[in-house]
């Protein structure tokens, strides 16, 4: 089977390439992005493209004619682009993507990556959704992710091709570009302060073996991918040893300048976790895709905290290595 | 039907069991760091521990809690007269016979008592929460609609049972210790035996689904009458 991974610069792409590789029966891995991949890859090819330079793409997909794709070409708003960027990526890639592979011939299969953002939150929506749930997005990637969803759906229907959609919880870890995580690492980081809803994380590894298993098994309709467990704000900020700042009402907008002069743009849908939480119903997906055991958003929030202390310089251990 | 044991423990807090409960100091101390865990509706099982002896003055007899499940998931569904104290009866009856935690469905969504009502453990009163719920191998308790002065069950969650089928349904009966709720005697619970659909049946089947509530309501109406 010959795969083509989309996005596969990103940490989730890179993992995903890696895994591909290790099964038997996958011929054939290449994959593009806009930067290489963050580690090493054995068989797989990469070809730098930029997502938005459509031709080249689609001219690359054509050539390659696969036979699956796991699509992950998605760009999370504030994560490796800003918002307008990520919402352009996003379409240019999915749109040249998928339908230079249609049109190719040989495509039989896609997964790809979506959040549980296309839920959305609010009064009205269930608090830990499973698939059946209706779609209502209630953030910009949200909705960026149903498009997503419904170009490949639409696809799927014309072409008679099986379409896996896989609605990650926020995936987070020591070493992703994640907008979630880096609020998160601010010494002072602000919380509701009459709310602490809850979220699930998702580890890395997690969500690439969901995504090699969705392509391998062919698996059809969408499934929600989500660690055990979850964590609130108060108990996540706690946690990291950071000092929480309860914000209310008027002082989102405040705080929303205050942590992007800091470093850590606040995006709409992780604003909306810090407000309303994030999770969702990942049973099925553990049953039909054998995901086995996976991180607890716990221990996921412990890695995301321990970057900070990847390889602490001191001053005494420079000296060292000057001298 | 999928289910599964509840997630595993975090930092030694079962969010399903109660495995043991820290000394004042230590449990505040654990706040502060922040080692503790929540669910998916926002339970926060240390919270739980750390309340749960504000119960201790509430009185209760469980009579045939051989019937509640020691492990996986169940719908218990139980009486409602006044509905203020009830829930909290049934909480403690399940932490002291069997050591679980249960989830009692019917939390009001408005903030800040919301968000205080799931951290201990209510959820909301959306279906698919309730089922999600059960899948994750929770325990939790419906209420059949309110009776006010009278001893008979009230209407069945049939919409409920509808979305959960295939996980038993256990009826249970609450009895106030004294008049008016008045805690002249100690609260009385009586578990009845485990219901369950004809083996094959969908979630969803709106049949069963209404046999099984009428089930449980004739259940429940016989637990009241008789204890």
């Amino acid at each position: 089977m010959k795969v083509l991974v989309t996005g596969m610069g990103g940490v989730l792409g890179t993992k995903v390439a890696q895994m591909l590789e290790a099964r038997p029966g996958i011929n054939e891995v290449v994959g593009c992005d806009f930067v290489p991949p963050r580690r090493r890859l054995h068989r797989a090819t990469f070809t730098r493209i930029h997502p938005e330079d459509r031709d080249r793409l689609t001219d690359y997909v054509t050539d390659f004619a696969p036979d699956a794709i796991a699509h992950m070409g998605v760009y999370e708003p504030d994560a490796r682009m800003g918002p307008a960027e990520a919402a352009r990526a996003t379409e240019t890639c999915t749109v040249a993507a998928l339908g230079a592979a249609a049109r190719a011939g040989n495509l039989q299969r896609i997964a790809l990556r979506s959040g549980l953002e296309v839920y959305g939150r609010g009064h009205r929506h269930p608090k830990m959704p499973d698939e059946r749930a209706p779609l209502a997005p209630t953030t910009h990637y949200g909705r960026m992710l149903l498009e997503v969803e419904a170009i490949a759906s639409d696809l799927a229907r014309r072409e008679d091709i099986t379409v896996c959609a896989l609605r990650y919880a926020i995936v987070a870890g020591s070493h992703a570009p994640c907008p979630f995580a880096r609020m998160l690492r601010l010494p002072a980081v602000p919380v509701p302060a009459f709310a602490d809803p809850p979220f699930a994380l998702l580890d890395h590894d997690d969500a690439a073996h969901a995504m090699v298993e969705a392509i391998v098994r062919a698996y059809d309709g969408p499934l929600n991918v989500v660690g055990p467990g979850a964590s609130s704000p108060w108990q996540a900020v706690r946690l990291g040893g950071r000092l929480p700042v309860p914000v209310f009402g008027p002082g989102w907008p405040v705080a929303r300048r205050m942590v992007e002069l800091a470093g850590a743009p606040l995006p709409d849908h992780v604003e909306e976790v810090f407000h309303r939480g994030r999770a969702g119903d990942g049973s099925l997906a553990r049953e039909v895709l054998d995901l086995g055991v996976m991180h607890p958003t716990q221990e996921v929030l412990a890695d995301v905290f321990d970057w900070a202390t990847v390889t602490p310089i001191t001053d005494a251990s420079r000296a060292s290595e000057i001298a | 039907m999928r289910a599964e044991v509840a997630a595993a423990p975090n930092y030694g807090i079962d969010a399903d069991r109660v495995l043991g409960l820290d000394a004042p100091l230590a449990a505040l101390r654990r706040r502060f760091d922040g080692r503790y865990a929540v669910d998916e509706l926002g339970a926060d099982a240390h919270l739980m521990d750390v309340l749960a002896p504000l119960g201790a003055p509430i009185r209760v007899e469980v009579e045939h809690a051989e019937n509640l499940p020691k492990v996986g998931p169940a719908l218990l569904v139980a009486n409602r007269s006044f509905g203020l104290i009830e829930p909290v009866v049934l909480v403690l009856a399940v932490r002291r016979a069997t050591g679980r935690r249960l989830r009692v469905v019917g939390a009001p969504n408005i903030p800040v008592l919301g968000t205080v009502m799931n951290k201990l453990g209510a959820i909301g009163s959306r279906v698919s929460d309730v089922a999600s719920l059960l899948r994750a191998g929770h325990l939790a308790a419906a209420p059949l609609a309110p009776t006010w002065l009278r001893t008979e069950a009230g209407r069945p969650p049939r919409g409920l049972v509808a979305a959960t089928l295939g996980f038993p349904v256990i009826p249970v009966a609450v009895r106030a210790g004294g008049p008016l709720g008045l805690p002249l005697r100690p609260w009385r619970v009586v578990v009845g035996e485990p219901l369950l659909p004809p083996a094959g049946t969908e979630a969803d089947d709106q049949l069963a689904a209404a046999e099984i509530s009428e089930a449980v309501r004739d259940a429940v109406h016989e637990l009241v009458q008789h204890s």
